[in-house]
């Protein structure tokens, strides 16, 4: 092999690896150009930044909050019960000397880590069932989606409270009860995604190429389902934030001492005439709370999906 | 038309079925061994062997679930195990509490909703377009039963126009009503809104106006009917979740209803009941949709032919 040749080889090499470079920079480029176009979107939209800086107090809350107060939420303090809001305690005491507020800062560690748990696992619940009942048709999705029409049918705090019968009260058992009482609308509307994507030609080129069902389903056909699912867990995030709040008042979820905004709510019940205060701020949480994530959750929608 | 019903409620029968299976499955499935559940965890072999042929709890699932669907559909829910009455007698004690709220409820919840909605349509833009719109907001997210605390501080404590608590009386009733009628009439004027500007759109809202008719006979005549139409089903399948806000109400203003009924026997663990008030409950949700569907038919008559 001459010199010339061996150059010519490594300019040609260059030359196409340069070519590749440049076509992976311009793809790249253009995923952070739509990135981008989504956040300005995004900032734009007043929806989304409120809701955006509620949720972001929300969890910077839940994170950090034994920085946040020097009280304890737990151990009574005889000389502080039942004390009105004051520069002491912002929000007040309850029966047992407790500070409302600190109490709050550390129930919303529940409630954050109670919905998304419960989200996260309906999410992989719905998503799965739906693309089975999408992709294989038939049988299986005369079965499914009759399950899920009943589910879906059905209001999720009284299915919830239907799991908790089985299961028993118990912080842990609303989780799994949240869950399993709220796939039904990801299974909806996977299913409708792969149902209309199943027939596209990228995915009958999957399939002629021998690609098996499931590298179908995870890698070519469940992306394209994302935006959908993703505005839907936002939306979802909330109303499992209520339900635990609701199931720890009614006594079956979060038992006290521990902190749970319902939990809280709950003492406060027998209180309303002498203490109002207890009652009135951890529903005032959870009603922030919610209004923060529907804001950015109806953004997210109008941002990605126009036609809606 | 009577084709229509008698197809629709045909339909319902697979529906209810699973409906029942699920129930029974739930309680059949849980954790813990069900003839304790009944007689508490320390009895003899032969109580224990006694209590399980009772019940029929030797049998396997298929025959157990027959034997169920059987005595429900004979009426008979089971006996209570610590009140040792029948389920049923005791959940028709509770139900007309309840369902009294939920009309009041649902009363409520038209009378703000659709005036609300409309004029948030009609002045689309505008400042009362905002303040409805930012109401629903707020409505959507407040939280029921802590606003029947709220209503509860206000109306009963400071202002005392109603009882603290009492007897399941029409005026206790009134609280907890407004609770659910406030939170439900927000996502409902929502829908109001949005229907009415498609609807406004029209050919025959512009036909209407062109023929020069005052701007409120086109819409409270001409559009708001048909404005009107998917407000309906909305409404069958608010029934539900009426149904669950209301028990956290009942608990709130110390009304005896079905829903606390449902969580009194769940903390006391008293099974038979809580299967009964949930079977009750589940099937009166079903029974509301498919009511919402025959009435969206005989309002739309297009769906029929559908």
């Amino acid at each position: 092999m001459s010199i010339y040749q061996s150059r010519d080889v490594k300019a040609h090499a260059d030359k196409v690896w340069f070519e590749r470079d440049t076509v992976l920079e311009k793809k790249h480029d253009k995923d952070i150009s739509i990135l981008l176009d989504f956040i300005r979107k995004l900032f734009k939209h007043k929806g989304a930044v409120i809701g955006a800086a509620i949720i972001l107090v929300f969890i910077l809350t839940a994170v950090f909050a034994p920085w946040l107060t020097s009280y304890d939420y737990e151990s009574p303090d005889i000389n502080a019960m039942l004390q009105a809001p004051s520069w002491e305690h912002p929000f007040g005491t309850d029966e047992f000397g407790r500070d409302i507020l600190t109490r709050i800062i550390y129930g919303s560690r529940i409630s954050l880590k109670v919905s998304l748990i419960a989200v996260a696992v309906s999410l992989v619940i719905g998503t799965v069932l739906g693309a089975l009942a999408g992709y294989y048709g038939g049988v299986v999705d005369y079965i499914i989606t009759s399950i899920t029409d009943i589910a879906w049918s059905f209001p999720t705090t009284l299915l919830a409270i239907a799991f908790i019968a089985a299961l028993g009260p118990g912080l842990q058992n609303v989780i799994i009860a949240i869950a399993l009482a709220s796939w039904s609308g990801y299974c909806r509307v996977v299913r409708g995604e792969v149902l209309s994507l199943r027939q596209r030609e990228f995915i009958e080129a999957a399939r002629i190429l021998g690609m098996s069902d499931s590298r179908i389903i995870f890698k070519h056909i469940l992306p394209n389902a994302l935006t959908p699912v993703v505005v839907m867990a936002t939306l979802e995030l909330p109303k499992a934030i209520v339900i635990e709040a609701s199931l720890s008042f009614l006594g079956l979820g979060a038992q006290p001492p521990l902190p749970s905004w319902g939990v809280i709510l709950d003492s406060g019940k027998g209180l309303i005439g002498q203490a109002p205060w207890v009652s009135f701020f951890p529903g005032l949480m959870i009603m922030l709370v919610v209004l923060g994530f529907n804001l950015f959750g109806d953004a997210l929608r109008d941002v990605l999906d126009p036609k809606s | 038309m009577l084709k229509y019903i008698v197809k629709r409620l045909i339909l319902m029968i697979p529906v209810l079925l699973l409906m029942t299976l699920v129930v029974f499955s739930i309680f059949y499935f849980a954790p813990g061994d069900p003839v304790s559940r009944i007689a508490g965890p320390n009895v003899t072999e032969e109580v224990y062997k006694s209590i399980q042929k009772k019940y029929g709890l030797d049998q396997p699932f298929v025959v157990q679930y027959l034997r169920f669907l059987k005595s429900v559909a004979e009426g008979d829910l089971g006996i209570s195990i610590l009140q040792d009455r029948p389920v049923l007698e005791m959940i028709k004690e509770r139900l007309p509490v309840t369902l009294q709220i939920g009309l009041l409820g649902f009363a409520i919840t038209f009378a703000i909703a659709i005036p609300a909605g409309v004029a948030a349509a009609v002045k689309k833009n505008t400042a009362v377009d905002y303040l409805c719109m930012t109401g629903s907001l707020l409505g959507i997210a407040v939280p029921t039963f802590w606003l029947g605390m709220l209503l509860l501080y206000v109306f009963a404590y400071k202002l005392r126009w109603f009882p603290i608590s009492g007897d399941g009386s029409f005026k206790q009733l009134v609280l907890p009503g407004f609770a659910i009628g406030l939170t439900n009439a927000a996502i409902t004027a929502r829908m109001v809104r949005s229907s009415m500007l498609e609807v406004l759109k029209q050919d025959y809202v512009r036909t209407a106006r062109s023929k020069g008719l005052l701007e409120k006979t086109v819409v409270y005549r001409h559009a708001l009917k048909n404005a009107l139409i998917p407000v309906i089903t909305l409404m069958g399948l608010r029934l539900g979740w009426i149904l669950g806000g209301s028990v956290a109400l009942e608990i709130i203003f110390s009304i005896p209803g079905i829903g606390r009924l449902m969580v009194d026997a769940i903390l006391s663990r008293d099974f038979p009941v809580v299967q009964g008030s949930m079977l009750v409950l589940t099937s009166s949700i079903i029974l509301a949709n498919i009511l919402a569907d025959i009435l969206y038919a005989i309002v739309d008559p297009r769906i029929r032919y559908g």
